[in-house]
């Protein structure tokens, strides 16, 4: 059994429903499975937000809820003394508190920064996938054993959230995450983790196309084709009812030409960069 | 450890509370099981969707343990440090009102001086001398909340009763009635059933100015993000109008338009232009059901008054928006099936908070009515209601009259005010403070739409004017606008008396002469259903926003904290001082009052009063084939209205405007208010009174747009969840003080030498407010975006009308009203600067001493606010409740 939750960035609207109840269980309540978290400063579970674009006219915003990815093979275990971190049978990764106590290491061995150091209790601190209510025969009792879960997947709305059995293909998890685009964090990219994260977007490219500027009209139905110049990868758009086109999942930092065409006028050229993600204007298109 | 599980419901939705020794350990939604009736399912597109096992709250529901044991929490009664019961009332500090501290005082010494002043003022110039009015939503349930247990109070009381305006929703109560009726859906649309139609059939939503994900259909919680998931699924195209880039809108928008503030109107007459000059709108259905609609395509098209054609190019000079995109949005909502709507249920949004609000809100229904509202995928409906419901279980919702210890058959006496003399809560700092004002309607007017125009005075002649204020719940100074106007109130010696009972410091408690420290409704008993707000002029079966039909027993988790106590007990203690607490009582403990709303319901008949309190809640089931009422299908198919909120001439197959149809000329306004410039018997574009063309934008560039927060209710859980002020799209934490986030275009920032992340002033002839700059693309260069209602009210120098750092928006917000006849208020009309900010940054919070000194005062060894927000208090707090329970038990 390897258990684990999946997380997809898609349907997670970043209404921190995870994040309050994951404050709610672990702010001010230590177990033997972790010190508590102190009521500021630390975030087990934690909601990455980025803005994407650069222009007002087409802004998406990436929204990645980010507990720590209790790693197959943990580097925070690595750096520990003393078995001060350890991994359990189901795969859950715990520091325990008390070991812990002065070992900064462990901290600053994490790649995600997903384990905080607290200064005053000298402790290094991260999620524990709720370890301590999934061991707890009592928890959720009176609702039975297959309704307990990690406390930020409960609050979850959207099945943004989902925990289960990595090792079976026939759990929840899995099917979610066979059905997905697995999307591995850039920190812990060649890293086998026990928390998946889905469909992390990567860049997008966008632009409107309209027709001679004084007929101020938008262009629906031109093809855009994007090209990659080192690997000759193509991507291909076509701009809908509002002269707009997008492709997103584009590779990184990558230099990429774009060809603009709609029969009857002059095709257009540009080039980008994807660094991050752009907005390359609003494109009008002259008479061939 | 003894572990107990009890539920209960707050604004944000229903909750498990799971407590061990005496104190919450944690929250969590309630998860059903397999006893627990099946949800429904509905099949679209070959799909079946069916909603998940449990009920999604939202996060600020999550943190009722938070707000329970929060650092903010009154916990004993309070009297101003200054305050001198004079016997004439007269000399009694009332300037110091904000600045002062506070004494702890005993429950009776607190108690017995509110009796004897209420009994003071009443003898001394009349029953009517008393005011009194409520917050909104910091508890829920039929007995605690306001219209239930303050109202019985008052009632028998007698007292000047303050109308509440409606709030967020003005231009669409003040505006569609004259469009189309529901006046008594406070003038929001009628959306039974739309979520199956729109799963069937909708190819394109329009969310203009609605940030679904953020009003969460009022206080549904979480429960309808899903169903937006599965429209994108299916391919659905998501329109977002609105000057922010929304939280919904940059996750699930296929295309954004922000206006400039204030202009959505000129936006629907472009689309409108494009539609009548290219035939893109359904003229069958027009000549069949619109009114005098030629007169108003006249004027659309440059044949009417004004000779002006309102051609997209137009448009895009008052809204920013570009001619070609205006024409592209006109086509895509012109050809497709489409629906959509306004902020939190369709009826609402920030748009309708403007000086041009009522215009905004009839032209959207206006343009629904052109593509043939109530055909398939064709109707007003945003996303957040309309889930199937069994409509024959009855349950009431806090607005029935039926659902009320106020009246029968609830109480076995109505309670009845003596009083006829009224106030208006917007304008009550100016009727204080100038001793007269006049204005129109009655509020809410859910009665009919000529409450509209009744006509108040205040004083009433023959009456005196107030001059005791018992204020319930203190979230006005956050969420009314020009918020020092209610500054200049508290101070004013006309009030000789204020009393605030909350359970929270909020802002306007710090005003009051005598605090009473009420307790949360999990420490109290309550009965409720998610989301219901009832029918008594409200907007009916709001429930239909969850994806179940809950209802609660909200059971006490803990004892009251402190000496805070619940409402009913504090009202039936005073009661008793003034002689008729058997009166007020009828014999009732709280316990045996909800049982009456379990007995007067239809709950009675379904589950018994053992078992419903034993399991905590009651989900109505759907029935397999469920009854389907889709909303406006009655009217497009020509046969009686059969939808559960109909009004009976509806049943002849009309709407409830004077003709029964979509009235593109008013005929009620044009017989009651024909000479209003602000709301025309065509409902026209019009400039701002505070916008672009104003003189004022010359000195203040900005439009500041605040709308319904995110993070928030009210100002009732951003000030007391401190694991909110880390929320980086919400509030950053300096030296002690959560700084609320403002949002500025990244040229504009640049511009005025502004960093993300910097200290800004916004600021003008009103106030100004530091906040925190995030320097973002959505918004566009001419709107600065800070969510209203957020704020933790936090002047510099308190009782004074000096810089906030609270985040209280509203201090900037114009107190006037949209119009003389048009009572509604406009706070997204708002003109200001910006600057960065270079002076010195504050410590703390400027009221946490006064805290500090009163709980010192209670128990040497009391936590202090700092150590609560930021240190171990919170653990402290519950051990030592812990300990004190343990030692009960051994005694």
């Amino acid at each position: 059994m390897r258990l684990g939750i999946a997380i997809d960035s898609k349907a997670c609207m970043a209404c921190y429903c995870c994040y309050t109840a994951c404050k709610d269980e672990h702010c001010g309540y230590d177990t033997k499975l972790s010190a508590s978290q102190p009521m500021m400063g630390q975030f087990w579970m934690d909601i990455r937000e980025w803005e994407r674009g650069d222009d007002s006219r087409h802004i998406k915003v990436a929204t990645v809820p980010t507990p720590c990815s209790h790693c197959a093979d943990p580097a925070c275990m690595k750096a520990a003394k003393d078995g001060a971190v350890y991994k359990r049978d189901d795969g859950i990764v715990i520091i325990d508190p008390v070991k812990a106590k002065g070992q900064k290491a462990i901290a600053d061995a994490c790649p995600l920064g997903a384990i905080y150091w607290n200064e005053e209790k000298q402790l290094p601190q991260k999620c524990n996938m709720c370890a301590e209510l999934l061991d707890d025969p009592n928890y959720l009792s009176y609702l039975g054993a297959e309704y307990k879960k990690p406390r930020c997947v409960e609050a979850c709305p959207n099945g943004a959230l989902v925990f289960g059995d990595l090792d079976n293909p026939e759990s929840e998890v899995s099917k979610i995450i066979a059905k997905n685009r697995v999307t591995q964090l850039p920190e812990l990219e060649g890293k086998e983790t026990n928390v998946v994260h889905l469909n992390v977007p990567t860049v997008f490219l966008s632009g409107t196309v309209y027709y001679p500027e004084e007929m101020e009209e938008v262009c629906v139905g031109a093809k855009i084709k994007i090209t990659c110049r080192k690997s000759g990868e193509v991507f291909e758009a076509i701009t809908n009812d509002f002269g707009d086109w997008e492709v997103e999942w584009l590779p990184k930092k990558e230099n990429v030409e774009i060809e603009i065409v709609k029969e009857g006028y002059a095709p257009i050229k540009l080039t980008a960069l994807t660094d991050t993600d752009h907005y390359l204007g609003m494109t009008y298109l002259t008479k061939a | 450890m003894a572990e107990k599980i009890t539920h209960s419901i707050c604004v944000g939705g229903p909750i498990a509370i799971h407590t061990e020794d005496g104190v919450i350990r944690r929250v969590r939604p309630i998860v059903f099981n397999e006893t627990d009736p099946k949800g429904w399912t509905i099949k679209a597109r070959g799909k079946e969707f069916t909603p998940h096992r449990k009920t999604s709250p939202a996060f600020i529901a999550l943190t009722e343990k938070n707000r329970a044991y929060s650092y903010d929490r009154i916990r004993y009664p309070m009297i101003r440090e200054d305050f001198v019961e004079t016997p004439d009332g007269q000399n009694r500090n009332t300037d110091n009102r904000g600045k002062s501290g506070y004494r702890k005082a005993t429950w009776d010494e607190a108690l017995s001086l509110v009796a004897r002043e209420i009994k003071r003022v009443q003898d001394t110039y009349g029953k009517e001398s008393v005011t009194a009015i409520t917050s909104s939503h910091h508890s829920w349930g039929l007995l605690g909340y306001k219209l239930s247990t303050f109202a019985r109070f008052f009632r028998m009381l007698g007292y000047t009763q303050i109308l509440d305006n409606p709030d967020s929703w003005e231009g669409f109560t003040w505006g569609c009635p004259h469009t189309y009726g529901y006046h008594w859906r406070l003038g929001g649309t009628e959306a039974f059933d739309l979520l199956e139609d729109a799963l069937k059939n909708v190819e394109t939503m329009i969310m203009w100015s609605h940030d679904p994900d953020t009003t969460r259909g009022g206080y549904a919680g979480n429960e309808s993000t899903m169903w937006r998931h599965w429209l994108d699924d299916l391919g659905v195209q998501f329109i977002y109008i609105d000057p922010f880039n929304n939280f919904s809108s940059v996750k699930q928008a296929d295309k954004w338009f922000g206006p400039r503030p204030g202009t959505d109107a000129a936006l629907c007459e472009g689309i409108a232009y494009v539609w009548l000059t290219e035939g893109l709108y359904d003229k069958e259905y027009i000549a069949k059901h619109a009114h005098r609609f030629d007169e108003w395509a006249d004027y659309i098209l440059g044949n009417g008054a004004d000779r002006l054609a309102k051609t997209p190019k137009w448009c895009e000079n008052e809204t920013g928006i570009p001619a070609a995109d205006i024409k592209a949005l006109a086509r895509r909502w012109g050809t497709t099936k489409t629906m959509g709507g306004s902020g939190l249920r369709g009826g609402f949004g920030g748009v309708c908070r403007t000086a041009n609000g009522t215009e905004f809100a009839r032209l959207m229904v206006q343009l629904f009515a052109m593509q043939g509202m109530g055909k398939p995928g064709q109707n007003i409906w945003s996303g957040t209601t309309g889930a199937p419901m069994d409509y024959n279980f009855w349950f009431g919702g806090y607005s029935d009259p039926l659902s009320q210890i106020a009246n029968q058959p609830i109480a076995d006496k109505t309670a009845v005010n003596c009083v006829t003399q009224k106030l208006y809560r917007p304008n009550l700092p100016d009727a204080i403070l100038d001793g007269h004002y006049e204005w129109y309607g009655e509020g809410f007017c859910g009665g009919g739409i000529d409450q509209e125009f009744t006509e108040h005075v205040y004083p009433e002649p023959g009456s005196n004017k107030v001059h005791l204020f018992y204020r319930y719940g203190g979230t006005f100074m956050g969420s009314m606008l020009d918020t020092n106007k209610w500054v200049k109130m508290y101070r004013s010696p006309e009030l000789e008396f204020v009393v605030n009972q909350d359970i929270h410091f909020h802002g306007e408690s710090r005003f009051a002469d005598v605090i009473l420290p009420a307790c949360t409704n999990l420490e109290r008993y309550d009965i409720g259903e998610f989301c219901n707000s009832g029918n008594g002029g409200y907007q009916s079966h709001s429930q239909t926003g969850c994806s179940w039909q809950v209802v609660v027993f909200q059971d006490k988790a803990i004892e009251p904290l402190w000496e805070s106590r619940s409402d009913y007990w504090i009202f039936s203690q005073i009661a008793e001082r003034l002689g008729w607490g058997e009166e007020f009582t009828e014999g009732r403990d709280e316990l045996a009052w909800c049982k009456r709303f379990w007995e007067k319901s239809d709950l009675c008949e379904k589950i018994s009063w053992e078992d419903f309190t034993k399991k905590g809640y009651y989900i109505a089931g759907v029935p397999e084939d469920w009854e389907r009422h889709p909303g406006f299908r009655w009217f497009v198919e020509d046969r009686p209205c059969d939808t559960p909120n109909h009004k009976v001439f509806q049943e002849e197959g009309r709407l409830g405007t004077f003709t029964g149809k979509f009235e593109f000329v008013s005929e009620s306004l044009l017989y009651w208010a024909p000479q209003d410039e602000v709301r025309t018997p065509i409902a026209t574009y019009k400039y701002s009174w505070e916008g672009h063309h104003s003189l004022k934008a010359k000195k203040y560039p900005f439009h500041l747009i605040s709308p319904h927060p995110r993070f928030d209710y009210h100002t009732q859980h951003n000030s007391s969840t401190p694991w909110f002020w880390e929320i980086p799209e919400n509030r950053v934490y300096i030296n002690g003080n959560p700084y609320l986030v403002a949002r500025i275009h990244p040229k504009k920032a640049e511009e005025k030498g502004i960093k993300d992340g910097d200290l800004i002033l916004l600021f003008n002839e009103r106030g100004s407010v530091l906040c925190v700059a995030r320097v973002t693309y959505r918004v566009e260069e001419n709107t600065i975006h800070a969510y209203g209602s957020s704020g933790i009210y936090n002047p510099v120098k308190p009782g004074e009308c000096s810089m906030d750092i609270g985040g209280c928006v509203n201090v900037l917000t114009p107190g006037r009203l949209i119009g003389d006849m048009v009572p509604g208020m406009a706070p997204n009309s708002t003109l200001i600067d910006v600057c960065k900010y270079d002076g010195p940054i504050p410590q703390g919070q400027y009221f946490e001493h006064k805290l500090d000194k009163v709980a010192k005062e209670g128990d040497a060894d009391a936590e202090t606010c700092v150590e609560i927000i930021e240190g171990n208090g919170f653990f402290h707090m519950q051990e030592k409740i812990k300990n004190k329970a343990k030692e009960a038990v051994k005694k």
